[in-house]
This record gives structure tokens, sequence and C-alpha cells, in this order.
């Protein structure tokens, strides 16, 4: 162990050998740069915007970027100029690439002919005098330039996608690589936001029916993260619960929980919600954060389009197309609390082959451990009890594109992990030392796309601690799930412009697990359809509907679940926004929820249990939400920002009642030989809890270097029967959180980044047993103060492209917990060595 | 293509020392209890061996007890943990026949603070195991009086002295931290010498004298007749032949005690007529949390001449059993004491107009008047079985526990 660890220092020093590649918010300063240029183009100061756009295209490149410098080349009349950037925008291998060759060949013509009428002149007869007025010449002159500029812009113009087109913006017509899973930042609309989770189509931020926040990969390295939730702060809105180092909880405007189950997290599409359990493992997603494209977040329900358990919000993790990154690219990290990391990650293709294949191993010791070593009433059942997570994971995914919209991509990933787990009611601290594993299978075939996948789980998990004597509750578990999807989209005129998009989808899940009993088996099948409709600009309409079958829905037997919404957009000008949504979403019961059996030994009586029973009768929780929002930008300024009004009804919350004396015939459990001081059984409440809120954030790149972000949410749940004290959902959720962050980065090899999160304190209910008498299990309120998190980044460029250094501080602010039970959340700092050879 | 090379060392450098110098920790996480109760409590546990010579076969339950508020008979305390070891794990093959044994069987119970305590326990007798005809199952049941207690068949048991039998004092020690020690290698025994003879008291009430279940301060002594019931329904098998009834011989000298010196021998069994809180159901007076110990806060009634005392009160109306037809049943031809129990089909008992605050037991104080409410009629058997009503057999309380309703165990003195 001493060797290792000697070891493990001496890598941490041979890291920090050399250093990082450094932006800001590069989308956003691109975007400034391209519309300054724009702006002096359109004013013909042409050599000031061209160098403008080129500096955009520096900071980040965009075809379109191109497509724009070639046209402002052509207008100023530099000719050989504009050649040469067309030609570059066509080795981009644009859509529009015939349409652009036209261009070229044409512009070849006028070259050469020009060369010819240069020789000719030299043997030509002189010119006839001028007309007579010098005046009468020049209006002439500039006529004759404006008409033939006009004729040349008429016959090169793309000839779609114009709709989306911007006064200052040339649009080339088709855009390559714009899928529902990668690339939608290369939108038409050179470094328009673009998202694709809100109406599964890409399509620009402002156009979103939801209030939608994007993380970037910039934002992700930038911000030195190790997981997601933390990344997740950074959403307005978003309830972030760190319990563990490899355990957290999140939510989307309140009802976050130990087991948050209210957002749907996915993974290009592919779910990462652990139906069966009603939690998402964060730790154990086979997805690195070097792998990730970027993070769209749907603040609001989802169940129109993505069904049961989108109702607070969806979290859709999109990563890096296949062969879109370097060929070669390693990434070592280590700190304190014995982290280390270490990835390498290769993007590649052969012919219309492309692949992304990456392996990675990561561990972290806990924050905190709750019980010591060697106690007389404590055993450890955690096969480490230091380690709070530790896995080693592969991916590998593969693209092949016959033709043009017709690819067939084919991915799966392995992690076998060991992290941690919060479970619900009397359960405290699991251990889980699982396998998870995915197999995906997508094709297009123009505007059908099938999408399929097998999600696995397995593994072991218990309580990390039990009283010697007392009976475990160690379990094994093995879930997997099947799920087919059929999508077709499709645009049409019918009184306006219409963006048609309809699906079905089937899904089989399968669930061997202990507390559940037998085998569990369901079939779940839904369809749904949403289409925009381009009333009159600047007004659009979207409707969305989706049906869920649900196998226990109607009081046990086979029912529905309807998700509808309506949001109506109004775009007065040039990236202003206004929306306004309704919808309802749902959320399902879980295994756990519906079939559950569990004795939980009574603390210190190992007699007596207290049971918790599953309930196949529940009806899903409900969401009927209404939401303001308005989302602008000064492009200029390289600023966006997005402010969202919300309200939440949610009924039908799934509880664990209070314990209940079972009758004196069913106290015994000759299983375990216990006596059973009790049964608590999900149930739906009656309450109805409103969750009001306020959410505001704005992101600036005012000058090259420099990025800032700021968020604020602002939100209260009341419940209309229990008075604030004994209402969890409403003493849970924070009433403020704010965060804010700041990068800058020098142009030479250095960058800084420093961010904070506030999160108001809030009053946790459990159940725990009572002090004196344990066989009394009753509800606890534990105040849980404010707390504030810090994270600092510096980042070095040791070698340009090829070697970066960081190092990072994470928690820096004062230790707290997030959870009255979860772990003393203290600093760490890492240093990291990333190579791209 | 050529890259450019590092262009400052120097910042390279400070940056591997500043990483070198963070990254020295790797020291093991803090232990640091959340605010989970049971975290914060520090504990250890007392294990052993249970060793059973007994033809019985069934669930052995062991039950730990504060040393200073024993079980009965000695006490009225009642259990603070118990643990259950099924007769598989005990009995092994020899489950299904009557071999005496010893067989042995491992037990713990956990989490138990610093501390001195008690250990008894009894083989929850299975007769239909053997498939005896008729044959009464495993019948124990924490959660209500009425299945809380051994019946006949049932073998005692607890940790005792070998050689003397007496029950031993269990200390959970501390270290020089403060941290408890468990306690290990513990003998819990049990034997046939320990069979219970007879079902619980089960008994019904009727007033023999003074009217009716009401007691008024000028109302006189109230003569209640207790009378043996069977009670067959559910998960209560209850058949007594009547009540065991004894004179007390603790130095077992052969000659009945006489504790409070008024010349009559003390017996068995004991009654109280016990308060019940002024709330729906059998809670009793000033012991809401149901763990048998006078809560910190409850109502302090006045006493007489004296005032209120400051603390809780175990409010108890001085009653007795009417010892004539007892003591000549103890008593032999001869007129010398009989020193064997003997059954009795039926009791007397006495109550009178007066409240008592039995907080300090040896020395109950009479209170001011008479404490509005219900009182419980508490029987205490010499085995330590006992018996009360009302109980959860009461027509008000036994459908939502799963039990026959017995409309005599509904009886209760009140005071209006």
């Amino acid at each position: 162990m001493k060797a290792f660890k000697t070891l493990e220092r001496a890598g941490v020093l041979a890291l920090c050998l050399c250093a990082s590649q450094a932006l800001a918010d590069a989308r956003l300063e691109a975007r400034r740069h391209f519309r300054s240029g724009m702006s002096l183009i359109a004013q013909k100061q042409y050599d000031e915007g061209i160098a403008e756009l080129e500096q955009a295209y520096a900071i980040k490149p965009h075809p379109n970027v191109l497509f724009n410098i070639a046209r402002a080349y052509q207008d100023a009349g530099r000719v050989p100029e504009a050649l040469d950037t067309y030609r570059r925008y066509v080795a981009s291998s644009p859509a529009d690439a015939p349409t652009v060759e036209a261009t070229i060949a044409a512009l070849e013509e006028k070259v050469k002919a020009a060369e010819a009428v240069a020789e000719t002149d030299k043997s030509a007869l002189p010119m006839p005098p001028p007309p007579a007025s010098v005046q009468s010449q020049q209006q002439l002159g500039a006529l004759l330039e404006r008409l033939e500029k006009a004729i040349e812009r008429a016959e090169s113009m793309p000839t779609g996608g114009a709709s989306a087109a911007t006064s200052s913006t040339y649009i080339p017509s088709v855009l390559p690589g714009v899928s529902e899973t990668a690339g939608a930042d290369d939108g038409a609309v050179p470094y328009e936001e673009r998202v694709v989770t809100a109406s599964r189509r890409a399509q620009s931020s402002l156009e979103a029916p939801n209030a939608t926040t994007v993380i970037t990969a910039e934002d992700i390295r930038l911000s030195g993260a190790t997981s997601l939730p933390e990344l997740l702060r950074r959403v307005p809105g978003a309830d972030v619960m760190s319990l563990g180092v490899g355990s957290a909880n999140v939510s989307l405007r309140g009802f976050n929980q130990r087991i948050a189950n209210k957002v749907l997290v996915l993974v290009d599409g592919r779910t990462e919600y652990q139906d069966f359990l009603g939690l998402t493992l964060w730790s154990s997603i086979p997805i690195g954060l070097d792998e990730i494209e970027r993070i769209e977040v749907i603040r609001g329900p989802g169940s129109a389009l993505y069904g049961a358990n989108a109702m607070l919000g969806v979290i859709n993790i999109i990563t890096q197309a296949p062969g879109s990154g370097p060929r070669a690219r390693f990434n070592v990290s280590g700190g304190t609390g014995n982290s280390v990391a270490g990835s390498f990650q290769s993007h590649g293709n052969s012919g219309a082959l492309r692949y992304r294949a990456a392996v990675a191993y990561t561990q972290a010791d806990k924050w905190s451990r709750d019980y010591a070593s060697g106690r007389p009433d404590i055993v450890l059942r955690d096969p480490d009890p230091d380690i709070g997570m530790r896995g080693a994971r592969g991916t590998l995914a593969t693209t092949y594109t016959f033709a043009e919209g017709r690819t067939v991509g084919l991915s799966g990933g392995v992690h076998r992990y060991a992290t941690e787990i919060y479970p619900l009611g009397l359960l405290r601290n699991y251990f889980m030392d699982g396998l998870n594993a995915y197999v995906k299978g997508d094709v297009e075939l123009g505007p059908l796309k099938l999408k399929t996948f097998w999600n696995h789980i397995s593994g072991h998990a218990g309580p990390q601690y039990e009283a010697i004597g007392q009976r475990s509750l160690g379990t094994d578990i093995s879930s997997n799930l099947f799920n087919a999807e059929l999508l077709f989209a499709r645009a049409f005129q019918l009184a306006g412009e219409h963006q048609l998009n309809v699906g079905v989808e089937g899904r089989l899940k399968r669930v061997a697990w202990d507390y559940l009993g037998p085998l569990r088996e369901e079939l779940h099948a839904a369809a749904f359809v949403q289409d925009e409709w381009r009333l009159a600009e600047p007004l659009r309409l979207v409707a969305s509907y989706r049906v869920d079958r649900h196998p226990l829905l109607d009081n046990g037997t086979p029912g529905l679940a309807h998700s509808p919404r309506i949001s109506a957009l109004y775009i007065p000008i040039e990236g202003h926004a206004f929306r306004i949504s309704a919808a309802s979403a749902f959320r399902e019961p879980t295994f756990l929820e519906s079939y559950t059996r569990l004795l939980v030994p009574v603390q210190g009586v190992n007699g007596a249990s207290a049971m918790t029973t599953g309930n196949t009768s529940l009806r899903p929780e409900r969401l009927t939400a209404f939401e303001l929002g308005y989302r602008g930008e000064f492009a200029e300024l390289g600023m966006d920002w997005d402010v969202a009004l919300y309200q939440n009804r949610v009924k039908d919350l799934i509880v664990l009642s209070a314990f209940e004396r079972l009758p004196a015939n069913e106290s015994y459990d000759p299983a375990t030989g216990n006596y059973l001081v009790g049964r608590s059984r999900f149930q739906n409440e009656d309450s109805i809890y409103t969750a009001r809120g306020v959410e505001a954030g704005i992101t600036l790149a005012p000058v090259d270097g420099l990025g800032l972000k700021a968020s604020a949410a602002v939100q209260n749940v009341s419940s209309d029967l229990e008075d604030k004290e004994d209402c969890g959902p409403c003493s849970q959720a924070p009433q403020l959180k704010l965060y804010g962050g700041i990068t800058y980065r020098t142009k030479v090899d250095l960058e800084f980044g420093v961010d904070a999160a506030f999160t108001s304190s809030t009053t946790w209910i459990e159940r725990e047993p009572n002090a004196t008498d344990p066989t009394i299990l009753e509800p606890h309120a534990n105040a849980l103060g404010a707390y504030t998190i810090v994270n600092a980044r510096v980042g070095y460029t040791a070698v340009k492209n090829t070697v970066d250094v960081a190092l990072i501080g994470s928690q820096l602010g004062a230790a707290h917990s997030q959870h009255p039970f979860g772990n003393r959340i203290e600093r760490r700092v890492y240093a990291t060595l990333t190579v791209t050879p | 293509m050529s890259r450019p090379t590092t262009p400052s060392w120097k910042r390279t450098l400070g940056g591997v020392l500043l990483a070198a110098l963070l990254t020295t920790g790797c020291e093991s996480p803090s232990v640091v209890p959340t605010a989970d109760g049971r975290q914060n409590l520090h504990t250890a546990r007392i294990e052993g061996t249970l060793v059973v010579q007994s033809k019985a076969r069934g669930n052995a339950v062991v039950f730990l007890y504060d040393v200073a508020r024993p079980p009965p008979p000695a006490g009225t305390g009642r259990p603070i943990a118990f643990t259950v070891i099924p007769a598989e794990q005990l009995f092994g093959p020899a489950l299904t026949t009557d071999t005496l044994g010893p067989f042995t069987a491992p037990f713990t119970l956990s989490l138990v603070p610093a501390g001195t305590y008690l250990l008894r326990g009894f083989i929850d007798a299975d007769t239909c195991r053997s498939g005896a005809q008729p044959c009464r199952p495993s019948d124990f049941n924490p959660w209500y009086g009425v299945t809380s207690e051994p019946n006949a068949g049932d073998v005692g048991g607890g940790a005792v002295d070998p050689t003397t039998g007496a029950t031993l004092a269990l200390t959970v020690t501390e270290d020089a931290d403060g941290n408890p020690l468990p306690l290990t290698n513990v003998s819990v025994s049990f034997s046939d010498t320990a069979r219970v003879p007879l079902d619980r008291p089960a008994f019904q009430v009727s007033v023999l004298v003074g009217g009716d279940h009401v007691v008024t301060t000028g109302g006189g002594t109230k003569v209640l007749r207790l009378t043996p019931q069977t009670i067959r329904g559910g998960a209560v098998d209850q058949a007594p032949p009547g009540f065991l009834v004894s004179y007390v011989d603790a130095n077992k000298d052969g000659v009945p005690d006489d504790a409070n010196k008024d010349g009559i021998p003390d017996v068995w069994p004991r009654v109280v007529v016990r308060k019940l809180a002024n709330v729906p159901g059998l809670l009793e007076d000033n012991d809401l949390d149901r763990n048998g110990i006078l809560d910190p806060d409850g109502i302090d009634y006045p006493r007489a001449g004296s005032g209120r005392d400051g603390q809780p009160d175990l409010v108890v109306l001085a009653a007795g059993l009417v010892m004539d037809p007892i003591l000549s049943a103890l008593t032999d031809e001869s007129g010398n004491p009989r020193m064997t129990p003997v059954v009795m089909p039926e009791l007397q008992v006495a109550v009178r107009p007066l409240a008592l605050d039995a907080r300090d037991a040896a020395a109950p104080a009479p209170l001011e008047g008479l404490p509005q409410g219900r009182y419980t009629v508490v029987l205490i058997q010499s085995t330590g079985q006992t018996w009360r009503v009302p109980n959860e057999l009461a027509p008000a309380f036994a459908p939502a526990a799963g039990l026959t309703p017995v409309e005599s165990q509904a009886f209760t003195l009140e005071v209006p």
C-alpha cells in the first residue's frame, strides 16, 4: 500500500511537468467577434469585418464562418481570396457543396475572363471618351457593381434554411452533422446555442419551448469538475445534494430527496434513470466527463416527449460524435483524498466508418466515514470502507454513413464500479459493488430513425455499517432493460410551416432483486406526437402529446398516463424570445415502490424488524406546470440570459406511510425469525404541493479571454394540507440558490477559473427510531445550515495543443454536509495532466 | 508540424511543487458521524451461547432488562431489547425429536450501552411440530400485552449462576476513554425444570361488593371477584385452570415472608390497580412512551397534606387480595403453612377509595382525593406471568389488533 502511494505521488509529480489549452466561453466570444465582423461587413468595412470573422473562426471553427468570409471577400471584389475561402468551406464537406462549387466555378470563370480581358486590353483601341459628367460616371459604376453583386448573390445563395437566417448572416442551405445526438452546436446561425433535447430535434435554444441550460465541453473542462452532479450546480433551479463522493441526488425546482426520482437523465437519448429503483446512479454511468460534447438540461416537464420520470426536467448528456476528436488523448489526475484518475480516448475514421473509444479508471476516498473500524458494536460490511467511488470503464461508439441521411450507429460500454447509495426510509448508507453495461444501436433512414438499447445493471449491495449480531440486509441485484423507439420527423406546409415529430416506443424491464421477491417483469409502451407550427412570424406554437401504457397504473392493472404540452413562442426581434407553456408530466411507480417487501431490522432489537411493502395500486405522481420565460442575447457584447417563472403543482407524491401495527397473526416472519413492529407502505399522498419560483441566469464574454456566469433561483414550496413544519417537500427545498463563476485565459498559455454556489438552509424530515424505544419509528426534523461551495482551477499549456496541466481546488468553502446523513464535505485538491500527442 | 516548446519552466516547476505539496495528504477519511442519531451512540454488545436442556421445541426468546427494573415477579420492568433464535437454528436436526439435548446456539444483543443488565428468556414451545393433538403453536408476540408472556409448556431461562441458580447481573463496562466494551461468552440456560406450569392468569372481573365499576371517595371499599377466563381465538390461547397462589419465601427458609411486618404473611399473586392515561387506548398514566418508566414530564397530582412533589406520579388505588380464602387454601390440615403453590378458582380484590403515588414502591404516598380517570387491574403471578384488564381483547381495540374481541376484557374501574 505504501509502495502504491509512493507511485501515486510520483505520478502526480510527473504529471505536473507540463500544462492546458484555454478558452473562456468560446461560443459567446466567437459569436461576439462574428457579429461584430458581420456588422462591419454590412458597413462595407470589409477588411476589419473579415478580420473579426477570422478571429471568431480561430476561437471556434465553424464552416458557416468560412462561407461568410468568402462572401465578404466576394463583396469586396477580392475574388482570389474569396475563391480560396470558398474552397476551405467546401473542404469541410458541407451539404450544399455542389452549390458552392458552382459558385467557385463561376468565380474562376470570371477570373479567367478578367485575365483574358486584361490581355485583350493591351492591344485594344483606346477607350471612348468618358461621359460628360464624372458624377454620372461614378453613379453608373456603382449601379453596375451593385447589379452584378446582386446577380451573383442570387446565383450563389443557398436554397434552404433561409428561415433561420438572421439579417446579418449568410446561411448555407444544409449543414453537416446536425442530428439529435451530436453536432447541434454547428447550427445554421454560427455560434448560436443549439439544443436537441427540448423538441427531440436540433433547434436554437431561443426556440426551445422549455427553459434550457447547456453545459458545453469547454464549461466542463474549465470547471475542473470530477463528477456530473458537480457540473449541474450551475444550472438555475437545480438542486444538487452530494451525500458522498460517488453519491449525489439531483432534482430540478425542488423535491430533492434521498433517491431523487423526478428528473430523467439520458446519455445520447438512452436512459440512465434506473427504473427499478427510481434513481440515477451518477457514478455508475459508463461515460467520462472528457467524452461529453455537452449537457442539455431542460428545466421543466418533459413527459410530453420523454414519458415517465421526465417530471421535473430532463438532463441529456450528449457525447462527442465518433471521429470528431483527437486520435489519441491521455488524461491523468491525482490529488488529496487518494483521488486518482486516468483515461485514454481515441477518435478516428476509416472511410464512412467513424469511431470513438475510451477507457478510464477513477477512484476517490470518501470525504468522511460514519463509523470507525474496530468498534465493539458495528461491523463494516463495505469491502473497502474508505473508498467513496472506484471504477474502471470502457466505451466504444461507431457510426457508418451509407449516404446522406442514412447512417447506422452502434455503441456500447461497460463500467465495473464500487460506489455509495443512500436509500430512503430507515435505510442509510449502502455500498454498491456493481457492473453497468449497455449496447445501443441507431439506424437513420432520412426522416425515419430507429433507436434501440439494452441497459444492464447488476451487483452486490448492502448497508455499509450494521450492528454486530443484526441480520444483514446485503442483497444482489440484476436489472435488464430493453428499449426500442421509432421516430419520424417531417416538415410540411399547412397554413404555415409545420415541423412534425412522431414516435412510438416499447420497453421491457426485468428485475431480479430479493428485496422485491421473485423476478419482476414489466412491459411498457408509448407513443408521442409533436408539431411545431409557425403560425405567423414571430409567433410559433408547439403542441405535444404522449401516452404511456404502464402495466399497473389502473389500480394494479394496465393503465395509461397522458402527458400533453402546449407552448407558444414569440420572437419579436432577433435574439429575443418569449415563451409561455403549460404541461403535464408524471413519474411512474418504481419496482421498489410497487413490489418491495423488505424487513429492516430495528436498531438494537435483533428480534424485531420494521416491514416496508410495495403497492401495486399506486397512481403515478403528477405534475401540472406553467411557465413564463424570456431568453435574450446581445451578441455584440457576448451576452445571453434567460429568465423563467414557473408554477409546479405536484400531486399523488409516492411516499412511505407511517408505520402501522400489524394484526397479531401477521406480526411474525418465520423466514427471518423476527417480530414485525409494524408496516410502512408506499402510498400516494393526499397533499397537493405547489412550487413557485423564478430563475435567472446570465452569461457574458465581454472581452477576449474573460467569461462570466451567474444565476439565481428563488423558490417556495407549499402544501394544501400540511403545515410548513410538517411538510417535508416544503422545508427540504432550499429557497435560494446562487451561482457565480468567472474564467479568464491569457492569450498565451494560462487560464484561471473560480466559481461559487450558495444553497440556503433547509430542514430535512427523516424517519428515525425513537431514542429511548427504537421500536417506535417516527419522523424527525434535522436542520441543515446554508452552505457555499467554491471551486477553482488554474490551467497551463505547457506545449501548445499537446500538453496541458491544471491544478484544481474543489469544495474550497467551509466544510459542510448537504444532507443530514451525508458525508462531511471537505476541501480537495487535484492536479491533472492532459497529453494529446 | 513542429510544436512550440514550453515557454517557461519556472511556472511549470511552481505547479509541480504546489501539486506535490498538496497531494502529500493521502490519509484515510476522517470519521465524522452524521446527524443520524444512531451514529452518535456509543454502545457495545452482549453475546454468548444459549444452552437448552429441554424436550420442548420452539424459538428461544432472550430479553435484556435493566438490572434496576427487573421483570415480574421481582419487579415490573419491561425489556429494553430482545432477540430471537429460531428453533431451526437452535435445535437443528433434532427439531422434530423430543430429545433433551443439550442444544446450543450463539446469540447477540446488539447496540447495548454501558450498564448492568439481566438476561431472561424462554422457549416459546410449539407442540404442533411434534404432531401432538391438540397442539399449541408458538404464540409469543411482543407487541400486545395479551400475547407477550410465556404460557403453559414454555420453558423459562436466563443468565444465571450455574451453582446457585441466582440471576446474574451482567455489566457492560467502559474503557478508559469511556467507550463500552463488549461482554462476551455469556451463557443463557434453559431447562425443563423451569417449564411454565400454567397459562397466564387471564381473568374476568365482577363487582362483589360496592355496586358497579365506579370508585368514589365516599363509596367505601369495593370488592372485585376475579375468576379465570378461557380465551381461545386468533392469536390468543389462554386456558388457566385457576390462579397460582403461594406464600412469598424469597429467602427460601421455608417460612412465609412478611416484608411490611403487618403480621400478615406475603402471598402471590399480587394485584395492582393503576391509573390509565386520560387518552384513548391502554396507555398507562405518565408513561405515554410505554417504556415502563415514568415519563420525565407528566402529571403531578397533589399529595394529601403536602402538596405536589414536582414529579410525575405513578397513581394506584389502594388494593389488595382478600386474604382469608387464600390463607385458608395455603394452610394444611395441621394448620401449618402450605409452602407449595395452590391453584385457586377465584380471587377477591379489595379496592379502597384511596389513591397513592407509588413512584417509590416501598413507601407509597397518599394523594389528595382520587385522580379522575380509568384504572386497570393487574394481577402478577409468582411465575412472572401477568394479566390485566382492560386489554387489547376489549371490543374497542381488538379488531384493530386482529384479535377476537372478548367483552369481559373491557372491564375498567372508573373514578368520575
